[in-house]
């Protein structure tokens, strides 16, 4: 209970690099961190780390003074929670440990993670939540991520490097892919599924890699869910040990799940929820999960009971996800 | 180095700086932040008597300078409590309170009769913030309700002290202070969040599945601090009966704003989401502003606020 396999630490700003139209690349550097695994996050906290609570020699008590008129709640529009990001990769150097994030500007957090200048520091808190279980040996790993859900699988691809993986991946549109597109390897077909080297982030590893866009802007035309069934469907007799990992929209996740309930693949999906702390105290990231034995608490007498994303996930089951 | 204990109707804590419940787990959810025996106390989550599975979500949503939660009391009910999280109180190395939340009389009568006898707890803490389930209204609103709730509690719980926590939703917080004194409160711990609401624009919904949800973090922390200041001159000072002031406390400078207005004791609550570590690093900040004004102990300092017409002070240090 009491071995610190998390901690709170000051990262410095390796590198911020925009990705494509709304992704960026944040490498964080830290001196050390606990061991860390695919499908683990960290809560990294979007405001300036120097502290509003350090005493300096110039506290002293002025009678002819005025009185202090700025105070912390005139902060502003700035994030006051820790922003939750899966780990994209993790990376052992000579200097110490880097932390792989890729994000999405949505909000006023990532907007300023965005502005950050290489040499800054910033707040992390980790490692958080479960992980991704490996593959059996010779097993096939199917990686299907979308938008702002690929990260997890980069770091999973890492993971899986020398083994017998294949990525899908897809976006709205080519600049919203957070990677690193190979010209040279795309296949020119627009409804083609096979397999190519033609995303550095995964054929650095070795594991080939399904790109589609919803309007054929780059790889296959159409939903990543289309082209992993179709690429299913082509390859059957190849998936009896296979597992899929997914992360991404809900509406996604929940299609790659149904995709390999019927096809009796293994599925372990990644999900996002709004949360504060990361560490199951403010019980605000609760997610529906089956449960087996309905007389069994918590909830006895429903088949179903909130799970935490935070401490329980977050990885779960496709198939004991209420959706 | 100033002495920072203090002495809440007779509960000796080594120092000022609590948890506020729901905000910190059961027991050792921060453990790898903070070492626990430099609190001086920790609260737990709201227990009662059922377990609760809380409110659909989305439960939360962060607003400027704060954040709204509408949890729904998710906890595992006393006797997974008992069976659970009891056994892990009792390896705390810091006092434990616990949080007592009902939906009748008879709820919080029988959880607070359970925790009587453990000898984990030191105290045990009211949330009086429900309504209940016979006709929808808050314990906590109504001056004559709450009085009785706490006489009711107050006898069950003979070997434990009493903290009820006030509601800052109340048109006079001295009425419910001094109806929670006159009950037998032990001590008073003030405020619990604001009823509040957040917008999206663009669904035209409220953002929480509940539709209202509780204020929280920095925004909230300057009606805080009038309202123990409040609380402390009209009722709590003459009763001799001691609060503890929270809401919106993220630094070691908004736990001296509170004990200044009043309160002999500080709980931190949404600012350990950001920060785990909070109440440690608040000591360690008013041990440096005590040393740095020369003043021997903590408790010198409760309610030590000049406000226009109180007796001047020889020293502003004093």
């Amino acid at each position: 209970m009491n071995q610190k396999q998390r901690q709170q630490v000051q990262a410095t700003v390796l590198e911020n690099r925009q990705l494509c139209r709304e992704h960026y690349r944040l490498v964080l550097g830290v001196a050390d961190f606990a061991q860390t695994e695919p499908g683990q996050f960290i809560q990294v906290s979007c405001r300036p780390v120097e502290r509003e609570d350090e005493i300096s020699d110039d506290l002293q008590w002025d009678q002819q003074g005025r009185p202090e008129v700025c105070g912390e709640e005139l902060a502003g529009r700035m994030a006051l929670l820790r922003r939750p990001f899966s780990l994209a990769g993790r990376k052992q150097t000579a200097d110490g440990v880097e932390l792989h994030l890729i994000h999405r500007v949505v909000g006023v957090g990532t907007q300023w993670l965005s502005d950050l200048a290489v040499g800054e520091r910033v707040g992390v808190l980790g490692p958080l939540g479960n992980r991704f279980e490996l593959p059996r040996p010779d097993g096939m790993a199917i990686l299907v991520g979308g938008g702002v859900g690929i990260p997890p699988m980069l770091y999973l691809a890492q993971r899986l490097a020398g083994r017998k993986a294949v990525a899908f991946c897809g976006a709205l549109t080519r600049d919203l892919l957070p990677m690193t597109l190979l010209e040279g390897g795309t296949a020119g077909r627009v409804d083609a599924v096979e397999p190519l080297l033609n995303v550095e982030e995964f054929s650095r590893h070795g594991i080939p890699a399904v790109i589609s866009t919803d309007d054929g802007s780059f790889g296959f035309r159409g939903f990543v869910t289309q082209a992993l069934e179709r690429y299913l469907d082509a390859n059957a007799q190849a998936m009896a040990e296979a597992a899929i990992y997914t992360c991404g929209p809900e509406g996604m996740m929940k299609r790659v799940a149904e995709v390999a309930a019927s096809r009796g693949i293994e599925c372990q999906v990644a999900v996002e929820r709004a949360m504060a702390c990361g560490m199951g105290t403010c019980q605000s990231c609760v997610i529906r999960v089956r449960k087996p034995d309905p007389a069994v608490p918590p909830m006895a007498g429903k088949d179903w009971c909130y799970r935490l994303a935070c401490t329980d996930g977050p990885v779960f089951k496709g198939s004991d996800l209420l959706w | 180095m100033a002495d920072l204990s203090v002495e809440l109707a007779g509960w000796k804590l080594s120092y000022p700086t609590m948890t506020c419940s729901g905000t910190c787990g059961y027991a050792f959810e921060y453990a790898d932040f903070m070492d626990l025996s430099k609190l001086g106390a920790f609260v737990t989550k709201s227990i009662t008597r059922e377990e609760r599975p809380g409110n659909e979500p989305s439960r939360i949503v962060e607003t400027r300078a704060g954040m709204l939660n509408a949890i729904g009391l998710a906890n595992v009910g006393l006797d997974r409590f008992l069976a659970e999280k009891v056994p892990l109180l009792k390896k705390m190395p810091c006092p434990v309170a616990v949080n007592v939340a009902g939906h009748s009389f008879e709820d919080y009568v029988q959880t607070c009769a359970a925790m009587n006898g453990l000898s984990c707890l030191s105290a045990v803490e009211l949330n009086v913030s429900c309504p209940n389930v016979k006709d929808g209204l808050t314990f906590g609103t109504h001056p004559g309700r709450l009085k009785e709730l706490t006489a009711q509690v107050k006898k069950v719980l003979p070997d434990k002290k009493l903290i009820v926590k006030l509601s800052p939703n109340v048109e006079d917080i001295t009425a419910t202070a001094r109806a929670a004194v006159e009950g037998g409160a032990d001590i008073l711990s003030l405020v619990n969040t604001f009823t509040a609401m957040a917008v999206d624009i663009h669904r035209r919904r409220p953002r929480l599945a509940n539709v209202t949800g509780g204020l929280s973090g920095p925004a909230i922390k300057p009606i805080a601090v009038h309202l123990v200041s409040r609380v402390y001159r009209g009722v709590a000072k003459n009763a001799g009966v001691p609060i503890i002031g929270m809401g919106g406390i993220q630094y070691w400078q908004d736990a001296v704003e509170f004990i200044l207005a009043g309160a002999s004791a500080v709980a931190v609550g949404t600012a350990l989401f950001v920060d785990p570590a909070a109440p440690v690093r608040i000591c360690e900040g008013l041990a440096q502003y005590l040393d740095k004004y020369k003043i021997g102990r903590l408790t010198d300092l409760v309610g030590a606020l000049e406000l226009p017409g109180d007796e001047p002070r020889k020293t502003p240090y004093a």
